[in-house]
């Protein structure tokens, strides 16, 4: 269990109106960790700072419990909004004063009203989430052997990780690992991320690589950011594969190929970070 | 006969890719005489040499892996298992390692199912270490299930290996009492320039995986382990031996344990072991339990192995409350030593209840609480097996403990005839009773439980002593997830 990161996106981050200004913040929880929000003071402190004045000096607070997190809302008036942006508009409300709500979502974004119509947020990863192995359901699981790294066949990380993993799995191509423009364009036509950007995908696959399957960081790092990233995406695939996490059976999840002539197998080189990325329409 | 000794498909067997094997099927030199447990992994049968006169031991566990049926990448996962308990099996021996046997790669293509399944014949055991813990453990009897455990650790470690997997379920106790570790399938043989670590699959049971473990990152190897992760594990053993199967750490589930072990680990929280725990086990838990690697790296099995002898040595043990020699005259180490192994060869044999483990993940349910009942407690000496009693309802397994008249479960006078009331004996059992069972008679009268699991098969048990009527009733097997390898009944005599 390694607990929780949560990550406040700074001004520059997004340029959206109502976000809190200054410098992005990002923090790890650990188990039985609890980090205080809201807009501070000397006398209140915070570990996240919400600079807007509609937000009390303590807002609320998160702790890690288990393998997920608590919301509790200091707020004696406010409701606040916990969003699962991923779940197709699911989310949770937690009530004024409502202490350790329990938030189910591996991913989540705090929202928080201010004046207007204005909101501030922030975002919670979860990467704990236990899953139980395909095989061996039902019975008890508490003293069974399982696979430690899981990971949630319905997120859009794991889309992300199969078409990675396509073109080997397919036995098109021992080497080629698709690039990032390649994952928008595979990815593009289906219906749980549809707008799927770039930079999106790098995010995910960072995820991956840091969060989830933890991959060690191949020696000589220190070489080129692209070259470092496709090292990341050829490790990810290398290991999805070696250890099962991505199988056969996991292509199905992907939509329909266009043409299953070889244009899709061409192995493209280079893959910068979202340049000349090329969206494909329809099927 | 077919089907009659069927399992459930609901205890977990769950895939197509198991279907059960008729006693008398051959496998390689082996014949199956009965199924003992199902799992996720595989299914574990009951064995003999099919040809008298070797020197191989007359019952064996047949584990059985299949592949068919499973996407090639599972099928993988399942060989890499099979394949790392063969080769360790090759190079290990050790009193105190389970032995495999012998090793079969079935290829029977008229049996889907079966056709490429790897079969790994071992040693069989009387039970799991597991299946002790529900009771209380004397410090004597504690010193020599922990004494075996380090005794096998310490030889793994010293030939070069991590078990990567220690746990109760893993730690076998024999018919005589002895211990063996058991299921060698993530074994890890240290490689590094020092032989400090190897690289294991990424794979584990939460709650014995050591806190740096979540922080481990994944090569393509696998992930690093190294002999202390045994250590830590062979921690939280010696505290469920001695708390009656109680973890260390607080929570109530695996996740929250291990959230617990975490937090400990990183300093936020202390170490709070069960009062019931003796001194002298503490500390030997404590250290174990050391937060870093390499503060628990100076507790090796080896040295574990001699501060319990030392323990063991000295003149009174005051830590051992309930030990049966409390206050007698201190005896000499040896004599002891054999008490206690009838001892718990004989305790075994009372709890073990037919749960004959030789596997990992073949435990089906765990069936309520570890109470032997009335009727388990009644004439069962030269029983041919065991059977625990399985209540298909949920709300009566949650509450098995309390003996509910609704959720008791009739024995039938006469498996031939209708389960109608004059066909029950007054004698009720509970969810989680454990019965003495003569023998099985495949084609009585078929009974659906409660969800759909329909069987003809009847088991001949034997009612507690004192109880009115003839001495023997009949339990459909629907009503246990046990099928002990037990004689064909003769034909019952239908009721008058």
């Amino acid at each position: 269990m390694r607990g929780i990161v949560v990550h406040l996106p700074g001004s520059s981050d997004t340029g959206g109106a109502g976000e809190p200004c200054g410098d992005a913040v990002t923090l790890r929880l650990a188990p039985g960790e609890v980090a205080r929000f809201g807009r501070g003071s000397p006398t209140t402190p915070v570990e996240l700072r919400l600079v807007d004045a509609a937000i009390s000096r303590l807002a609320g607070e998160i702790r890690v419990t288990d393998d997920h997190w608590q919301l509790s809302n200091h707020s004696t008036t406010h409701s606040y909004l916990v969003e699962n942006p991923e779940g197709a508009g699911e989310y949770l409300r937690v009530p004024p004063r409502r202490a350790g709500a329990p938030i189910p979502f591996e991913f989540s974004r705090v929202v928080l009203p201010t004046r207007g119509s204005a909101t501030v947020s922030f975002q919670v990863y979860a990467p704990d989430h236990v899953y139980l192995d395909p095989d061996g359901m039902g019975g008890p699981w508490g003293s069974r052997t399982v696979t430690a790294y899981s990971l949630d066949e319905t997120a859009t990380y794991f889309l992300v990780l199969v078409a990675l993993c396509e073109p080997r799995l397919r036995d098109e191509s021992p080497v080629a690992v698709p690039t990032t423009p390649q994952i928008v364009e595979r990815l593009g036509g289906h219906p749980a991320c549809p707008r799927l950007t770039a930079r999106a995908v790098s995010s995910h696959i960072d995820y991956l690589a840091e969060e989830k399957i933890r991959i060690s960081t191949p020696a000589g790092a220190d070489a080129r950011r692209d070259a470092r990233r496709n090292g990341k995406r050829e490790a990810l695939v290398g290991l999805a594969l070696r250890f099962g996490l991505v199988r056969e059976e996991h292509l199905a999840l992907l939509p329909p190929r266009a043409g299953n002539g070889p244009r899709d197998a061409e192995p493209r080189t280079g893959g910068g970070n979202g340049a000349g990325v090329v969206r494909q329409t329809g099927e | 006969m077919q089907g009659s000794s069927g399992r459930p498909g609901s205890d977990g067997t769950g895939s197509e890719g198991t279907r059960p094997l008729p006693p008398g099927h051959r496998i390689g030199s082996w014949e199956v005489t009965g199924p003992i447990a199902a799992g996720g992994w595989g299914t574990v049968y009951a064995g003999r040499p099919a040809a008298p006169g070797t020197d191989a031991p007359g019952t064996v566990a047949l584990k059985i892996l299949p592949t068919g049926g499973l996407a090639p990448s599972q099928a993988r996962k399942v060989a890499e298992v099979a394949r790392r308990e063969v080769e360790f099996g090759r190079r290990a021996r050790h009193p105190r390692l389970i032995r495999l046997l012998d090793s079969v790669e079935v290829s029977d293509p008229d049996q889907p199912f079966l056709d490429g399944a790897i079969v790994l014949v071992m040693e069989r055991a009387a039970c799991s270490l597991r299946e002790r813990l529900g009771s209380a453990v004397t410090g004597a009897e504690g010193a020599r299930l922990v004494g075996g455990i380090c005794e096998g650790l310490a030889h793994l470690h010293r030939s070069g290996w991590v078990h990567g997997d220690l746990k109760p379920d893993n730690v076998l106790l024999m018919a005589d009492g002895s211990v063996k570790l058991s299921d060698f399938g993530l074994v890890t043989e240290l490689t590094g320039t020092h032989g400090t670590h190897g690289y294991a699959p990424p794979m584990g049971t939460f709650d014995y995986l050591p806190p740096e473990r979540w922080n481990a990152s994944l090569s393509e190897q696998g992930v690093q382990v190294r002999p202390s992760a045994d250590i830590w594990a062979l921690g939280i053993v010696i505290h469920q031996v001695f708390a009656s199967g109680a973890s260390p750490f607080p929570g109530a589930t695996p996740v929250s344990r291990a959230a617990a072990a975490q937090e400990y680990a990183d300093g936020r929280a202390s170490l709070r072991l069960d009062p019931a725990v003796p001194p002298f086990w503490r500390e030997l838990v404590t250290d174990c339990l050391a937060p870093a690697h390499a503060a628990r790296a100076g507790h090796t099995a080896e040295s574990l192995l001699a501060r319990i002898a030392a323990h063991m040595a000295t003149a009174d043990t005051p830590d051992t409350p309930d030990t049966p020699a409390a206050g007698k005259p201190r005896r000499p180490r040896r004599p002891r030593t054999l008490r206690t192994a009838l001892t718990a060869a004989v305790v075994c044999g009372a709890l073990a209840a037919g749960w004959w483990y030789a596997a990992r993940d073949t435990a089906p349910p765990r069936p309520g609480p570890d109470e032997v009942s009335a009727a388990a407690a009644g004439p069962s000496s030269g029983a041919a097996g065991r059977v625990r009693v399985f209540n298909a309802e949920q709300t009566c397994r949650d509450r098995a403990g309390g003996r509910d008249p609704n959720c008791s479960l009739g024995l039938a006078v006469d498996p031939l005839h209708p389960y109608t009331p004059d066909n029950v004996v007054p004698t009720r059992v509970w969810h989680g009773d454990v019965l003495a069972v003569d023998c099985q008679y495949p084609q009585g009268l078929p009974i659906v439980d409660e969800t759909g699991l329909r069987s003809s098969q009847w088991f001949r048990v034997r009612l507690p002593a004192g109880s009115s009527g003839p001495g023997t009733a009949w339990l459909p097997a629907v009503r246990t997830k046990d099928r002990p390898s037990v004689p064909v009944c003769p034909r019952p005599t239908p009721l008058p």
